[in-house]
């Protein structure tokens, strides 16, 4: 009994006495990530994982990154979390005490990028996330956590301008939003810009994350007969969400998601019926963007393409971005340390395939939505920051009169 | 001979607390989740291992342990010896308030009530605007893991010190009475509500003070994460696996469970869930009561034991 | 008013395609006495397998139930015959954890092999419906339903009339003298396990029509069926009817009168008062 103790004991100590040393070799740079491989937000958390991949592969074949005179290259050490918040805390904190990486790239989803930042900022290492827009992880007055998503209270902005240019012009509309930290922040600031806006809310609904079954929502709904429909949740409750709206026949004029409809596994999923929905997208595959390493964004995403077998999305260029931008801070630096490349990273300003970095003083990027709509099987961007790029197809007919 | 196996165990015990001094922050870190979760299936142990109530409502008491620790941090400022009393205060009433109508149950509805309790309390959790409802709170950071070790070696310390105590005591013999035959030991006038009541609430204190220090350590509670059932089957699954009813049964199986799993979660990613459904399905087979049991048994019965099991359960 | 109609007919559908889930669990629990927990792997594998006799075979779902409920029912069969056996004498709580063990691969290994995107069944008549007394009903929610009232049927009717039936109730009043008379356990024991997975598998196939699924989506499912099970008793199928419409009802009602957010107190909170007082569920006879 008590020799199994000292046994254990002494077992334990052994292994964590044999710390794995750095690698020797040529100078690199190690970013660390922990993502969601497995779990029920894998089918997101891929993106990141590839974006990161693919951007630290190009950047290395693109000579790797300045430190002074001295070209570094970038080696990437990502971890599954596995879906669980609590597994990726304690994997950052592995990847900063065991592993010794040199930097962080941030999780997919608000609710992980929340828990996971306070590790960086216990650590004082910078870490830039992609994944989590909620304005709730910005504004706690830590230093070390920057996000290359819009801030989540303006998701909607661009759509509600667009509401206000349509004819006939819109009068009552309905939100929906899930429990979480992103679309409860995204919420919060759309129902102030409706109200500025002077639409009449008619229903203001926080629903459960996860939810499968919208139907008492949507007889709700229907009852009531909103002009508009704004749905904040995620891709598969918006795919639940439609497919239960045509079941139950109910149309409003105009809905738009938050997430989800600019993805092709959305428009496969619904076939037709994912004609006539909005959404926005904060990136678009267009040669109007141009990158250092990727030459611009419509060759990213062939490449990219070519590479993984399925299109990116906004997801996967914001990783890129986050690679890049700290790539940047580095040579901007001209060094490795973590406060250093803190600061400069506060003062980047560049042009990439995901549009212009630079991070408000909270630590956000400032990039708009633009409003898309689905037509035909294609996405066709709509509203943007200069008004409208295309017709949108408004009103949207009841299910049984579609073409 | 006594003594020295006091001395002995007081030389182990201190010996762990000077891992952080000794080891790299990553052992410091196994060492926080695996003392954790062996105070969980230690605690676990007095209800489920000696009353024989197998219960899925300790991450119930976890839950409220996270909760009541990050509330009056995060929304009251209060230091974290307040945050811990109000958890183990709202664990100690929950037990109560549920262990008269609960306990009346047997068997597997015993279990399923608890169950249901977990995930409905869940629900109401995450509608609490005081809890951060869905999105959780977020606690003050305090740099320094050793600090959390402490906290958790100390845990463990005390509810193996209770659990040791139970096992001697007039109180451990009438739970061990009421899990062999409960009807029996109450026709012999063991006051089964009562003992049954106390082990519940002695369980749930010990898993709330858990739940408290992982809140403070993980810097983040949510509704989901708080009350995970799955965190309730992995203290069940040790506690068995060890050896329940037995004072090191929980702690063996905690350590050698969490090893493994986190071994294979780093190194082989996502094979760690793969790993534990294999070793609950093989260890419920082979070894239902536990490594304790084997060792007591093995030298005399070899291989035989785990036949034997096999042979006097199946059909 | 219509909107009150509206939401019950909604209630109550879900209620069938609910029941359909947890018949299942109900058949194995009341005469087994097996607690599976991975019953709600067992509706995920369904609705793969439906998913994937659609999209790779254009099979409709409605055509693929007799298939999916075979496959399921093998793999039911296998696990009972050469897993469970081995524990079926053991205290009752050991087939909580084993089935929890069987739950934890089964997702693993669908997560591998299927990954972990979203999926559904989408024939052309998913989002069909018809209007009744200005009450909207989708159509597949109601043909689930009836798929629920007829394999309902079916096993009220083997349980009652067959002899299969009568050696399975036979092994759950006793044993021994069930084997005294010729029954052999083993066979039994695992065709009864089967047929809870077979029934399992048609559940998820319907399932998989009506929402968007993967592989995680069984732990939330199980849950629900045990609630099922409890408020309406395990006496007989018809119990899982009328727990299945009861919940399907008080979440319905729960989502309109109190708010989307506390379906879930709801169900798991009447499952604990129906616990407390009345154990044996709202059909039950006492045991």
């Amino acid at each position: 009994m008590l020799l199994r103790h000292i046994a254990t004991a002494s077992t334990l100590l052994i292994m964590g006495a044999s710390v794995a040393g750095p690698a020797l070799g040529e100078p690199s740079i190690t970013l660390g990530a922990s993502v969601q491989e497995t779990g029920p937000t894998a089918n997101t958390g891929r993106y990141y994982r590839d974006g990161y991949e693919f951007a630290v592969q190009r950047i290395n074949e693109r000579g790797g990154v300045r430190v002074g005179t001295t070209p570094y290259k970038l080696a990437l050490k990502i971890y599954d979390n596995q879906s669980e918040v609590n597994l990726s805390v304690r994997q950052y904190t592995q990847l900063l005490t065991q592993d010794k990486v040199d930097l962080l790239l941030g999780p997919f989803a608000s609710d992980f990028a929340l828990a996971d930042s306070s590790v960086a900022e216990k650590y004082e290492v910078p870490m830039i996330e992609g994944g989590g827009a909620s304005d709730q992880i910005f504004s706690r007055g830590y230093r070390y956590i920057f996000g290359t998503l819009p801030v989540a209270s303006r998701y909607f902005e661009s759509t509600v301008q667009a509401l206000g240019k349509l004819d006939p012009v819109p009068k009552t509309v309905s939100l929906l939003f899930a429990d979480d930290a992103f679309d409860v922040a995204v919420a919060k600031g759309t129902r102030e810009r409706l109200q500025a806006a002077g639409l009449t809310i008619l229903q203001d609904e926080r629903y459960s994350s996860n939810t499968t079954d919208f139907t008492s929502l949507i007889s709700q709904l229907k009852a009531s007969a909103p002009d508009v429909v704004l749905v904040a949740g995620h891709e598969t409750e918006a795919l639940n969400f439609i497919r239960q709206a045509k079941s139950l026949a109910f149309s409003p004029k105009f809905y738009a998601f938050t997430v989800g409809v600019p993805t092709a596994d959305f428009r496969r999923a619904l076939g037709n019926d994912a004609n006539y929905a909005f959404g926005m997208t904060s990136w678009l595959p267009s040669p109007q963007w141009k990158d250092d390493y990727f030459t611009n964004a419509e060759v990213f995403a062939a490449d990219y393409r070519k590479k993984y077998g399925y299109d990116p999305d906004y997801h996967a260029a914001s990783a890129v971005a986050d690679v890049e931008a700290f790539a940047k801070a580095i040579e901007a630096a001209g060094s490795v340390d973590p406060k250093k490349v803190r600061d400069a990273i506060a003062q980047v300003d560049f042009e990439s395939l995901y549009g212009r970095i630079q991070f408000n003083p909270a630590g956000q990027i400032n990039l708009p939505q633009t409003v898309i709509q689905v037509d035909g099987g294609n996405v066709v961007p709509i509203y943007g920051q200069k008004g409208f790029l295309a017709k949108p197809h408004y009103p949207m007919p009841a299910w049984d009169k579609r073409p | 001979m006594r003594a020295a196996r006091g001395i002995g165990l007081g030389a182990a015990i201190a010996l762990l607390a000077l891992v952080p001094w000794i080891a790299s922050p990553t052992l410091v870190q196994f060492g926080i989740t695996t003392l954790l979760l062996a105070a969980l299936a230690q605690s676990w142990n007095i209800i489920g291992g000696y009353t024989g109530y197998a219960s899925f409502g300790n991450s119930v008491f976890f839950g409220l342990g996270s909760y009541g620790t990050a509330v009056a941090m995060a929304q009251f400022d209060l230091p974290f010896g307040v945050g811990m009393a109000l958890g183990a205060v709202l664990a100690i009433l929950c037990a109560l308030l549920f262990g008269f109508p609960l306990l009346r149950l047997r068997g597997h509805y015993f279990a399923i009530a608890t169950l249901a309790l977990a995930l409905a309390i869940t629900g109401i959790v995450s509608n609490l605007e005081i809890a951060g409802r869905n999105i959780g709170l977020v606690l003050p950071l305090l740099k320094g893991d050793w600090v959390f070790y402490e906290m958790a070696l100390v845990l463990v310390v005390l509810v193996t010190a209770v659990v040791f105590w139970i096992s001697r005591s007039r109180f451990g013999c009438a739970l061990i009475a009421i899990r062999e035959d409960e009807d029996a030991a109450a026709v012999m006038g063991v006051n089964t509500t009562r003992y049954k009541i106390t082990a519940f609430a002695l369980s749930g204190f010990f898993s709330s003070l858990a739940g408290g220090i992982h809140a403070y350590w993980i810097t983040f509670v949510d509704p989901v994460s708080a009350f995970d059932i799955s965190l309730n089957v992995k203290m069940i699954i040790m506690a068995i696996f060890g050896g329940p009813g037995s004072v090191f049964g929980p702690l063996i199986g905690a350590v050698i469970l969490s090893g493994v799993s986190d071994l294979l979660s780093t190194e082989v990613s996502n094979m760690a869930s793969l790993f534990f459904g294999a070793v609950i399905v093989l260890a419920v087979v082979f070894m239902p009561r536990g490594l304790v049991h084997v060792q007591q048994n093995f030298r005399r019965l070899r291989w035989r034991y785990f036949a034997q099991n096999v042979r006097n359960h199946r059909i | 008013m219509s909107l009150l109609l509206q939401v019950t007919a909604n209630g109550i559908l879900l209620g069938g395609l609910y029941a359909l889930m947890a018949l299942g669990l109900g058949l194995v629990w009341g005469v087994l006495n097996i607690v599976n927990l991975a019953h709600g792997a067992f509706i995920m594998l369904g609705a793969y397998a439906a998913f994937y006799l659609y999209t790779l075979l254009q099979i409709d779902p409605f055509v693929a139930l007799p298939v999916c409920m075979l496959a399921l029912f093998c793999l039911g069969f296998l696990l009972q015959r050469y897993v469970l056996n081995l524990i079926v004498r053991a205290p009752m709580f050991n087939t909580l954890l084993i089935t929890f063990g069987f739950d934890v691969v089964l997702t693993y290994l669908a997560q591998i092999a299927f990954s972990a995107d979203f999926r559904a069944v989408n024939p052309v008549y998913a989002g069909a419906n018809f209007a009744v007394a200005g009450v909207t009903l989708p159509l597949v929610r109601v043909l689930a339903f009836g798929a629920a009232l007829l394999l309902t049927t079916a096993l009220w009717l083997l349980l009652a009339r067959t002899r299969l039936g009568r050696a399975i109730r036979a092994c759950a009043q006793n044993l021994l003298a069930a084997r005294l008379y010729g029954v052999q356990p083993r066979t039994i024991y695992a065709l009864t396990f089967g047929l809870g997975a077979a029934l399992a598998g048609a559940a998820g196939d319907l399932y998989g029509v009506v929402s968007q699924f993967n592989p995680y989506i069984g732990n939330s499912l199980t849950a629900k069926s045990f609630a099922i099970c409890v408020i309406g008793g395990l006496d007989s199928p018809v119990g899982v009817i009328i727990g299945g419409l009861f919940l399907g009802l008080l979440e319905s009602l729960t989502a309109l009168y109190v708010g989307p957010t506390y379906t879930d107190v709801a169900s798991f909170g009447v499952l604990v008062l129906i616990l407390i007082v009345r154990p044996t569920g709202l059909l039950g006879r006492t045991a």
